[in-house]
């Protein structure tokens, strides 16, 4: 089955990762700009970063036959800091005109701090101006409270709800996202936030519509294929493949491709493979054989 | 002094992308507000789809300089067309360091369009770094903005420089036959370099590209 993870921080992940994934079926990812484990200190370094989410990262998913896209925006914890919060700000304007660029992401709250909000609405007004949609994470603590505060926020920015996809969902608070007309995403992860039993579960009480998941893997503990044995989970409950194709490839389709930019080819599927185009010293392979395959 | 790819992008637009190519165009004022240059020059591709160069801008094209014109798509055409205009209004001295952060801000499409409308802007000769620099890439894209079809390196780059774009252009399976001016460029040590690369595949047990004695062949010739 052909999926899409539509939140994977890839620039922490490996070759084997993007091997792996294109293995188990994945055939699309959005990256989105997010908190790199500690505090940047210059501006200079969030360029740097937007850069090779839409330059060196989608070169190396490209050679694995993965389409790559990412979000951009500046993540709620840095928003907090000073010294670049507005200077990334002044930034953002330049890389949402990105081709590759297919949302406004992962921006909300984290702490729920005044800052946080002052620029997440900023940032709101931002996808408004650049006719985008928002990908927005929601905290780890104090979460039930936090997803409450993003749908106020979201409603009080005059977006249309359709365009944003709350994500980090939960049995706690999925039935609040939905009911706001926003989309709602699960991250599938080893100890926190959602599993995959869980997950099935959710699907079948609450079915498919608007409803999305991803591996949101980084740094950290975390798992690249989760959307995968998310599938596998959903179809030992029992889920219809139909229904698992709308959750992992229709909606996010739909919810991203709302940015008019999510170009996956003519025909939706795998991109060709050429890991010839580059080798040796200059390119992701270190003197394997290359591998190249057409399109599927 | 006509811009023949503005002339192109002028003649081939129209409806949406045309009302943006109006608001997007630098004017002399405000050129130098660099954030709102770069957007638009990050926005051509999305904006200018489904615009198509025709058979006649293909000869425009190849009239003025443009190798291989018939792979030059619309946002080629404009990105080379934005940045000689936003030139104008840019001083002389600026010039370099303003391309150098337009190449530097681009992703890479946009920068193998800096690469190649490099010989078509006033004073190429001050882009030598940022050429060389390019060379450094690992990115197919940009490499063979550089590299390919492209009369800047041939034209201004010194002799080592040359032959290591060369000798990379084989190491990146790029064709050789799509270096510019590479007959003109060959020299003896060229030739030495890719002897060296061929033996070196040899004793490890590995194939050799056909482009080394393509190399070797041109400094016999």
């Amino acid at each position: 089955m052909k999926m899409f993870d539509h939140h994977i921080h890839m620039t922490s992940r490996t070759t084997t990762d993007y091997q792996n994934m294109a293995d188990a079926g994945i055939v699309a990812i959005i990256e989105p700009a997010f908190w790199l484990g500690q505090p940047r200190t210059h501006v200079g370094s969030f360029e740097d970063y937007f850069l090779s989410l839409v330059g060196w990262e989608r070169f190396r998913a490209r050679q694995f036959g993965i389409h790559h896209f990412c979000t951009i925006g500046l993540n709620p914890k840095e928003t907090n800091n000073p010294d670049v919060a507005d200077g990334v700000m002044e930034l953002l304007p330049i890389y949402l005109e990105k081709e590759s660029c297919v949302g406004v992401g992962e921006i909300g709250f984290d702490d729920q701090t005044p800052e946080e909000t002052r620029l997440f609405e900023a940032q709101m007004q931002l996808a408004v101006d650049f006719d985008l949609p928002v990908l927005i994470h929601t905290p780890h603590r104090d979460k039930k409270a936090g997803t409450i505060r993003t749908i106020d926020l979201v409603k009080a920015s005059g977006i249309e709800p359709g365009r944003v996809l709350i994500d980090h969902n939960n049995e706690e608070t999925l039935a609040a996202t939905l009911d706001s007309g926003c989309w709602a995403g699960h991250s599938i992860y080893p100890h926190t936030k959602m599993d995959e039993g869980r997950m099935a579960a959710l699907v079948q009480q609450y079915g498919t519509e608007r409803i999305t998941i991803n591996s949101a893997a980084d740094w950290g503990v975390s798992d690249p294929l989760k959307v995968p044995k998310t599938v596998t989970a959903m179809r030992e409950a029992g889920i219809s493949e139909g229904d698992i194709k709308t959750v992992v490839w229709d909606n996010p389709v739909a919810f991203f491709g709302q940015s008019g930019r999510l170009d996956l080819g003519d025909d939706g599927g795998r991109p060709s493979i050429d890991q010839s185009q580059l080798w040796e010293g200059n390119s992701v392979l270190r003197g394997q054989e290359a591998v190249i395959e057409p399109a599927e | 002094m006509s811009n023949p790819f503005a002339d192109i992008v002028w003649a081939r637009i129209d409806g949406p992308a045309k009302s943006w190519l109006d608001r997007a165009w630098p004017s002399a004022e405000e050129a130098q507000t660099s954030v709102r240059f770069r957007a638009s020059f990050a926005g051509v591709t999305r904006r200018l789809r489904g615009v198509e160069v025709t058979g006649d801008d293909i000869a425009s094209l190849t009239d003025a300089g443009v190798i291989g014109a018939a792979d030059w798509r619309i946002d080629r055409v404009a990105r080379v067309a934005l940045l000689s205009q936003v030139l104008v209004a840019v001083s002389f001295e600026e010039h370099a360091a303003f391309v150098r952060q337009v190449y530097l801000r681009g992703d890479y499409k946009e920068q193998a369009a800096v690469l190649a409308s490099l010989s078509f802007l006033p004073g190429p000769e001050r882009y030598l770094d940022l050429a060389i620099d390019a060379c450094r890439t690992n990115v197919l894209d940009v490499f063979e903005g550089i590299a390919c079809d492209n009369a800047y390196p041939a034209a201004h780059f010194p002799e080592a420089n040359f032959n290591q774009m060369v000798l990379k252009a084989i190491f990146m399976e790029v064709s050789v036959g799509r270096v510019a001016g590479l007959a003109q460029r060959a020299t003896a040590e060229l030739s030495r370099m890719a002897t060296d690369f061929g033996d070196e595949r040899r004793a490890a047990g590995r194939s050799v590209p056909d482009d080394v004695a393509l190399i070797v062949g041109l400094d016999a010739a």
